[in-house]
């Protein structure tokens, strides 16, 4: 019978094959589904984070890990639903108003699903209302912000101003993109900024109050 | 010494004069609205730009402001726009932001009540739209349009629809672009288009009525690594067709051409990289040879490799596939520090850019801040040659003119010294 750290290897790797199967065989095996994500998914995210913050993998290996993730969570959610077991913590996340780029913004979402955080993607050229909105309705932990352009980096100001006058206590925002650096975040007021996706889980940790 | 002798100095690596380019690719240039500020702050005649360049909306660099902003290079580039209509046919269009531009006849957008803009491939509103200026924006970005993926059944032709030869009406064109720049002294640089290799601005195929094959960005960066011998297949038969076209293109431009704008594609991210060493030496690596090898065995040209973000752990492969010149070089990026790129690569490779941030000090900056960089920079890159002065990308909208030509001045300031 397989092991939960087979699955941790699995995902690490981007073995989507070997990422369903196993998980189907811990189900079968009467593991549950919670343990297969917080004990054999998310250490495996956890893996490829540190990997792709020293350089070891790119891109490419990311996104191949990120999708034999997916394909799990498939098979998982929907016990998680009917069992009522959510992720702890909630994100929101986007990119901001006028800007259509989505690289950077799918790697972090990605990433922070593997960190067990529900995320909700509001893809892109999201308004500041449609951050708020969500933020409320989700009553997020966590909003996520992406820009690429610097044409764009002023939306991203508007919406922390909208956010942080609408006084959601316990929703941080954390900010991101190519042309953004720690002294824009604290010149507009976000909570925290991450230069790239290995980082940005551990920053989103540390906001909403987990430890790193 | 005329701009052309400047520039093939500091391609040989001589010291001298620092070469300017402004305007000569699509990766070298300014918004269309920075250029219609630059032409009323020089005092120069008024009318609509040309949006030469309608997926970046960069505008068109004529005689007399490349004079004005001291440019050392003339761009010559293709028939065709990223969305598949040709640049001519000429006519007015009011932009989103209020200016008043010229556009190609094939420019034919569908302005939403929104404010968002879409544009369509060879100018066919029927076809799926393939471009998105969204409300507020100054630039497009490509709608992906990627047809449902049957692993089974992926054939690599189906990525290979628009490598195609030069058809008669391209050499028509290229045979008058060519003319129009014999007897000026700029240095000419070529964007024969077709030479790169998965960019992934070109892998959505804007131009393209209904692309085929695999055009989803994330789902290309997945084959870099899971179907490699697809991606050979796609690169095989580019190189191929670009070989033919080089040949083609080399007989009618002889050594009217000093530079050929080989790839864009970008390797770099902000702090890492895009892919590994090792996938860039198995999958990039022998086509970018082949290019080369042509281009140095049948012309004097340079070659022009454009990458963006954190390119430093790959510069040394760039050059062993024998790309001659480096762009953007963005200082800005990890570990792209100029003192260091010059002392370590700067005998070995032509740095074309790197000149000033335009992530942060160029639109952000004051115009001392922008004088103090520019002169830094050239203080850095321009010993010995193998430095050709341009901004780290394209001049971004909303850059402020006057911080524009404090960099113009700060680069005429330092030739004067220097001279």
């Amino acid at each position: 019978m397989p092991q939960l750290t087979d699955l941790t290897a699995a995902v690490a790797a981007g073995k989507r094959i070997d990422t369903v199967r196993i998980t189907q065989e811990l189900l079968a095996a009467g593991t549950g589904p919670q343990d297969i994500v917080e004990r054999g998914l998310v250490p495996g995210m956890a893996i490829v984070g540190e990997q792709f913050k020293r350089n070891e993998i790119f891109v490419p290996e990311m996104l191949v890990a990120a999708r034999a993730m997916k394909e799990a969570l498939k098979l998982l959610e929907p016990l998680l639903a009917s069992a009522g077991i959510r992720p702890k913590y909630t994100a929101i996340i986007g990119t901001v108003q006028g800007d259509l780029h989505d690289i950077g913004k799918n790697l972090i979402s990605m990433m922070w699903r593997g960190a067990n955080f529900a995320v909700i993607d509001l893809g892109t050229n999201v308004s500041p209302e449609r951050y708020l909105a969500a933020a409320k309705e989700h009553n997020a932990n966590l909003v996520g912000l992406s820009a690429l352009l610097t044409t764009t980096m002023p939306a991203m100001k508007d919406t922390v101003r909208i956010i942080k006058a609408a006084g959601l206590t316990g929703t941080k925002i954390m900010i991101g993109g190519a042309p953004i650096t720690q002294a824009f975040a604290d010149e507009i007021g976000a909570d925290g900024y991450a230069a790239d996706a290995g980082t940005a889980v551990d920053i989103a940790k540390k906001l909403v109050g987990q430890a790193a | 010494m005329t701009s052309r002798e400047k520039v093939r100095r500091a391609l040989r690596h001589e010291a001298g004069p620092v070469p300017v380019d402004f305007g000569s690719t699509g990766v070298t240039s300014l918004h269309v609205s920075c250029v219609a500020a630059l032409r009323r702050h020089y005092g120069l005649p008024e009318h609509p730009v040309k949006v030469c360049e309608p997926f970046q909306m960069l505008g068109e660099l004529e005689e007399d402001l490349l004079a004005a902003l001291g440019s050392d290079c003339a761009g010559l580039s293709g028939r065709g726009t990223m969305f598949g209509f040709a640049n001519e046919g000429w006519r007015e269009w009011r932009a989103p932001w209020g200016q008043v531009v010229l556009v190609p006849e094939g420019f034919r957008p569908r302005e939403m009540p929104s404010g968002d803009v879409f544009l369509f491939p060879a100018g066919d509103p029927a076809a799926p739209a393939s471009g998105h200026l969204p409300a507020g924006g100054y630039f497009f970005d490509a709608i992906v349009r990627q047809p449902p993926l049957d692993e089974a059944r992926l054939d690599p032709t189906e990525n290979c629809e628009e490598f195609q030869p030069l058809a008669p009406a391209d050499l028509v064109h290229w045979a008058a672009e060519l003319d129009r720049v014999r007897g000026s002294d700029r240095a000419v640089h070529a964007s024969l288009g077709g030479t790169s290799f998965g960019d992934i601005a070109l892998v959505p195929a804007p131009f393209l009525r209904q692309p085929r094959g695999i055009r989803d960005v994330g789902e290309w960066y997945i084959s870099l690594v899971e179907r490699r011998p697809y991606v050979h297949a796609v690169f095989a038969r580019q190189c191929e067709v670009a070989l033919e076209n080089l040949a083609v293109f080399a007989a009618l431009a002889g050594d009217t051409v000093d530079v050929l704008c080989v790839c864009g594609t970008d390797f770099g991210t902000q702090s890492s990289q895009f892919c590994s060493p090792e996938t860039f030496d198995e999958l990039f690596a022998p086509y970018y040879r082949r290019i080369n090898d042509w281009v140095h065995r049948h012309t004097g040209w340079r070659t022009f490799k454009h990458s963006c973000g954190a390119v430093r752990p790959l510069i040394d492969r760039f050059i062993n596939v024998g790309f001659d010149i480096l762009n953007p070089v963005q200082c800005s990026a990890k570990d792209m520090d100029p003192g260091r790129l010059k002392a370590d690569f700067g005998d070995r490779i032509v740095f074309w850019g790197g000149g000033v941030d335009t992530q942060h000090t160029l639109p952000f900056g004051t115009p001392t801040e922008v004088r103090a960089q520019v002169t830094d920079r050239l203080r850095a890159f321009s010993p010995g040659g193998g430095f050709v002065f341009n901004t780290i990308h394209n001049v971004q909208a909303r850059t402020p003119v006057a911080n524009i030509v404090a960099m113009v001045d700060a680069i005429r300031d330092f030739n004067g010294r220097a001279a």
